[in-house]
């Protein structure tokens, strides 16, 4: 869902654009690192596939047809680094060219299809082994990268300020998993057709990194979907300080706007919680990933 | 199409047309950012935000009926959002986001419809783009449209041999036959790709792509983006005090 231009808070999108120019900015480091010179073509013309891959209609019945969004296909076929900028692209060009979304709405737009839902919709296929799980994990994949997008789009609509009734977004909720559905199904269709026209295309997620996979899902799935069935009561030593009598002398030195792991700005919402939650990962693989930095030069000097 | 359209507006004599891209995505993002931070659209602030957009109508010499139709091709988008905050008791909160993306898509329009594409994505650069960003995006543009009307072509093709036609159980034979189709699109976009780097490699490509155009400010230009500026966030303070 292409979010235009006037509809997200000045926090959402300032917010959005720093999550996705980091984000970009780490996957176009590694692409260049990955690719060399003669691939830098591919990637703009696999963007301009994507885009002319969207005129190619599959029929549903009853006079309608749909067609390919092209997140995972990417993914699957450039790895997920050079997929990210190649869909950073397809956005910029269509918000500039196009008006298909807004400007200062593209961090939010990047972050919600090129980063979030097209990592997500990567993450089964990165897990799978067997070729019968692959096919399996590309239309779970398609699925998955259309719903995370659209709940992405919706809780960052609420976030601004912006009143959905809650059976409009069921509603929505409902056209995501259809649109999900048909996704993963024609991602599976074209893959399969790959497969013979051109052998090699799909790659395949190295070993080694399907542990590093599966242990970063597992967290993402603990940190934003687990929380909604946590257990409200205090911890042993909230309910200590609660029965001795000094819980009413804590005071925080600091304020920030993620206390007691939740938004200030949607303290008692499971998307409150869950923000929270996605941005203490994302704050601690960034600490992670620079200490490893330099105990690594460290190690090497 | 609306591509060419605005590709043809970017090729006209305004004076809009001869301002550096930078200057002009300057006061576009301060523009943006002034509608996306008004809080109530009063009629005075609805036509406050109109002279910027006038002005860059004027001064790009840009048709305004085709602007604003151009426009609205964002109000489905924007269409569904509004009608959450309709129903969800806000009528006047769902006008007033139809409105703002409606002038925001304007905005972004007179930019684009005054600048041509690669001048568009040099600007950005020079704002602090990741050149490897505007590198994919400068071959995507260019075979966009190359790409787009292959797969015109073998739609039309799959159309005249009876493709979409069928009763359900061929169904499956037309999902094969467009997952075929996106298939062959797909080898020939990759043998492409190496084709293009094959070519400019025998034109003295050295991992950036030349432009005649050299990109460098002048009066005029730092006029337009301190006015611009000046102008729009003036207006933005004006309106706050007086709200």
């Amino acid at each position: 869902m292409h979010i235009p231009d006037g509809l997200l808070s000045p926090g959402i999108w300032v917010g959005t654009w720093a999550a996705s120019a980091a984000a970009v900015g780490l996957a176009a480091r590694r692409a260049q690192r990955e690719l060399d010179e003669s691939r830098v073509p591919l990637l703009g013309v696999m963007g301009a596939f994507v885009f002319a891959a969207q005129m190619v209609n599959f029929p549903l019945g009853f006079g309608s047809s749909g067609h390919l969004v092209g997140s995972v296909l990417l993914a699957v076929t450039l790895g997920p680094a050079p997929a990210i900028v190649v869909m950073t692209a397809i956005l910029l060009v269509q918000a500039l060219v196009f008006q298909d979304g807004g400007v200062l709405a593209l961090g939010a737009n990047v972050f919600n299809m090129a980063v979030a839902g097209l990592l997500a919709g990567y993450l089964p296929w990165a897990l799978a082994g067997g070729a019968r799980l692959r096919s399996i994990a590309l239309v779970v994949g398609g699925f998955v990268s259309v719903m995370v997008s659209g709940g992405l789009a919706v809780a960052e609509l609420a976030l601004s300020g912006v009143a959905i009734p809650p059976l409009l977004a069921w509603s929505a909720a409902g056209l995501f998993a259809l649109n999900g559905l048909l996704e993963g199904l024609l991602t599976l269709a074209v893959v399969r057709a790959l497969a013979v026209v051109q052998p090699g295309a799909v790659r395949t997620a190295a070993t080694a990194g399907r542990t590093m996979v599966a242990l970063g899902g597992a967290a993402l799935v603990l940190a934003t979907g687990l929380v909604a069935i946590a257990s409200e009561a205090p911890d042993v030593f909230d309910s200590l300080a609660e029965r001795t009598g000094i819980a009413d002398r804590a005071r925080a030195l600091i304020l920030t706007p993620l206390a007691e792991y939740r938004l200030a700005w949607a303290p008692d919402s499971w998307w409150g919680q869950a923000a929270a939650g996605l941005s203490g990962l994302i704050v601690m693989y960034a600490v992670g990933v620079a200490l490893a930095r330099i105990f690594a030069k460290r190690r090497s000097a | 199409m609306h591509h060419l359209v605005v590709d043809e507006w970017s090729r006209r004599p305004g004076w809009l047309q001869q301002r550096d891209p930078r200057a002009k995505l300057v006061v576009l993002l301060t523009y943006l950012v002034c509608v996306s931070t008004m809080r109530e659209l009063t009629p005075p602030a609805l036509v406050a935000l109109t002279v910027p957009l006038a002005a860059g109508l004027v001064l790009g010499k840009l048709p305004v009926s085709g602007v604003a139709a151009r426009a609205m091709l964002v109000l489905p988008f924007a269409g569904p959002v509004a009608l959450a905050a309709w129903l969800g008791g806000r009528p006047a909160q769902g006008l007033s986001l139809l409105v703002r993306a409606f002038l925001s898509a304007a905005a972004v329009l007179v930019v684009a419809g005054a600048t041509p594409m690669p001048l568009l994505l040099r600007g950005l650069e020079g704002l602090g783009a990741p050149s490897f960003l505007v590198l994919v995006v400068q071959f995507l543009h260019r075979y966009l449209f190359v790409l787009s009307e292959q797969a015109q072509h073998m739609r039309l093709a799959a159309l005249s041999r009876g493709a979409g036609h069928g009763r359900a159980r061929r169904r499956r034979a037309l999902w094969r036959a467009a997952g075929g189709a996106l298939a062959v699109l797909f080898a020939r976009s990759h043998a492409r790709a190496a084709a293009i780097h094959r070519a400019m490699l025998a034109r003295g490509y050295r991992s950036a792509i030349p432009s005649l155009a050299h990109m460098k400010m002048g009066v005029p230009d730092w006029w337009l983006a301190a006015a611009g500026v000046i102008l729009i966030a003036g207006l933005r303070t004006v309106l706050a005090l007086g709200s």
